[in-house]
């Protein structure tokens, strides 16, 4: 893995030929087949370039310059019957710290569809939350190199990717009213050691043993009778449990959440050759009690709040372009929400080149103003600005995607 | 601009050419296990979106034809998305574990022989295609 990681860039490039040759060579033969039944796989990989003028953000040494914004995927499904299906994903990623090539089963279930109305799924199952949270590694779906990062945080991917359980999920029709797509789900989600916050634990001088807990989460989707206009609603009770030491007198560190929920509501539009994205998401953390084991009772508590709005234009069949406008703050009572430590806004424009139908290469400008300070957690940590972290950070990306 | 008239003339009378070639050129068909002789538009939308997978009593998946000027114009108009919406839709449900890629052949004839032997396959084929082992549905 120090290898890899050292030679960041060659080890990306070799993944993603490597990947590409591996699903270039499945899909050409088609489909495989066992026992009758025909296997799918497909895969992607993107490979990104990474620059900004002031702060290093998630967790890449992006005021030098870095290729270490890569990640992949490969999967495999099939119909067992009219209906039940069965698949996996496996996932990897290496941005800056974050993954550090830590394969992981992304999802892997059985699902079973017993009307329209009504469906099961078991396994390892992505959660739906928002517009993108289960297609936020999907970059190759959007005209963005980088999603939002109010909504939907490259470091803190794992508090709401995935969850150990089950969802119930179906499509309900209104007739004239159009239709409603619903799921509800539950289980455990996975303890993420290669993620945000056990990064951001670090630079505060704890090693992070486990970091999970379980989620319940709801999500509809309204089709509504308005062409093309699908507004929704999400709600998601997480527990977050976290386990670790403290470096410096090796004593045990221990968070435990008393209340974390989640609500989000979405919108998307198209007319034209235009479309319209929003998101808003408050998330209440209500006392934390820290310490338990090492004799504390500390709380704390925080009303996270963020949002966005996008609008993309497809100029031609190989172009697109896009701007998007996301707000963040990381705990809403404190004010001046002014101050760089108490907010983080984003501009971004993107264009998107679609070279082939599997591959397609995008430019990215971010002019973001504010860092939430080096204890949020949220893009910007101190081990990575040891220096400090300047209010305002430009950056660039140019990524490079494919999928088949 | 008389010319300007002119080509906006031209334009929207190819438009309507289009549609009315389009509309009598396509015919959508289905295994003989599907039962059902007809379809609303909101049912077939529902089935090419992986949301409805049922006609009636029998189970149902939808079958594509590869990108072609036959292929935009059923998705623009029965689907509400063109072929690469379509397929930008299809990889958000296969890659979140979701749904399958529905099966894309390349000719008529193709989609015709798959059909005619897949229980509750359904596809659409252009109006001159000889059916043989299919039953055609119309929608409502």
């Amino acid at each position: 893995m120090n290898f890899l990681k050292h030679s960041g860039t060659a080890g990306a490039l070799l993944l993603t030929a490597a990947t590409a040759f591996l699903s270039q060579s499945l899909h050409a033969q088609g489909a495989a087949k066992i026992d009758g039944k025909e296997i799918q796989i497909h895969s992607f990989a993107s490979q990104g370039f990474v620059y900004s003028d002031n702060n290093n953000f998630l967790t890449m040494n992006t005021s030098g310059g870095t290729f270490a914004f890569t990640d992949a995927g490969i999967n495999a499904q099939t119909q067992v019957t009219g209906k039940l299906r069965v698949g996996g994903q496996l996932y990897l990623r290496n941005v800056g710290e974050l993954g550090n090539w830590h394969p992981e089963g992304d999802w892997f279930l059985a699902d079973y569809r017993v009307k329209d109305w009504l469906g099961f799924r078991g396994g390892k199952v992505k959660s739906a939350l928002g517009l993108w949270n289960d297609t936020q590694d999907l970059t190759f779906l959007y005209n963005w190199a980088l999603l939002p990062q109010s909504v939907y945080p490259l470091d803190l991917r794992a508090n709401t990717i995935s969850h150990l359980g089950g969802d119930i999920y179906g499509t309900v029709p209104l007739k004239k009213a159009g239709s409603v797509a619903y799921t509800i789900y539950g289980g455990q989600r996975p303890s993420d050691l290669q993620g945000g916050i056990v990064y951001g634990l670090l630079g505060s001088g704890i090693t992070v043993n486990s970091y999970g807990g379980t989620v319940i989460g709801e999500d509809a989707k309204w089709t509504t009778p308005v062409k093309n206009l699908m507004v929704g609603a999400s709600f998601v009770d997480l527990d977050v449990t976290t386990e670790g030491t403290r470096i410096s007198n090796n004593k045990p560190y221990d968070v435990y959440t008393n209340k974390d929920h989640t609500e989000a509501a979405y919108a998307e539009y198209s007319i034209w050759k235009l479309t319209f994205d929003g998101e808003g998401r408050r998330e209440i953390q209500d006392v934390y009690k820290v310490g338990l084991k090492s004799g504390g009772n500390g709380t704390a508590a925080a009303d996270l709040r963020g949002g966005f709005l996008s609008a993309t234009a497809r100029v031609n069949k190989w172009l697109q372009v896009g701007t998007y406008h996301s707000r963040y703050y990381p705990n809403w009572p404190v004010t001046p929400r002014g101050l760089p430590i108490n907010h983080l806004f984003d501009q971004t424009f993107s264009a998107r080149v679609d070279i082939k139908s599997y591959l397609d290469f995008k430019a990215e400008g971010h002019f973001m103003n504010g860092t939430t300070g080096p204890n949020s957690y949220h893009g910007f940590y101190a081990l990575d600005n040891p220096a400090g972290e300047q209010p305002t950070t430009k950056l660039v990306i140019l990524k490079l995607s494919y999928h088949l | 601009m008389k010319i300007r008239s002119a080509l906006h003339i031209l334009t929207l009378a190819g438009i309507a050419h289009a549609s009315a070639l389009f509309a009598g050129d396509v015919k959508i068909i289905a295994n003989p296990s599907v039962s059902e002789q007809s379809i609303s538009s909101e049912d077939l939308k529902s089935i090419f979106l992986q949301t409805k997978n049922s006609l009636g009593s029998a189970h149902v998946l939808p079958v594509l034809h590869k990108a072609g000027p036959l292929e935009e114009a059923f998705c623009t108009k029965y689907v509400g998305k063109n072929d690469g919406a379509l397929q930008t839709y299809y990889r958000s449900l296969v890659f979140t574990g979701r749904a399958m890629m529905p099966k894309a052949l390349d000719t008529d004839e193709e989609i015709v022989e798959y059909v005619a032997k897949t229980k509750g396959a359904i596809g659409f084929v252009s109006s001159t295609t000889k059916l043989e082992g299919v039953i055609t549905i119309t929608v409502k």
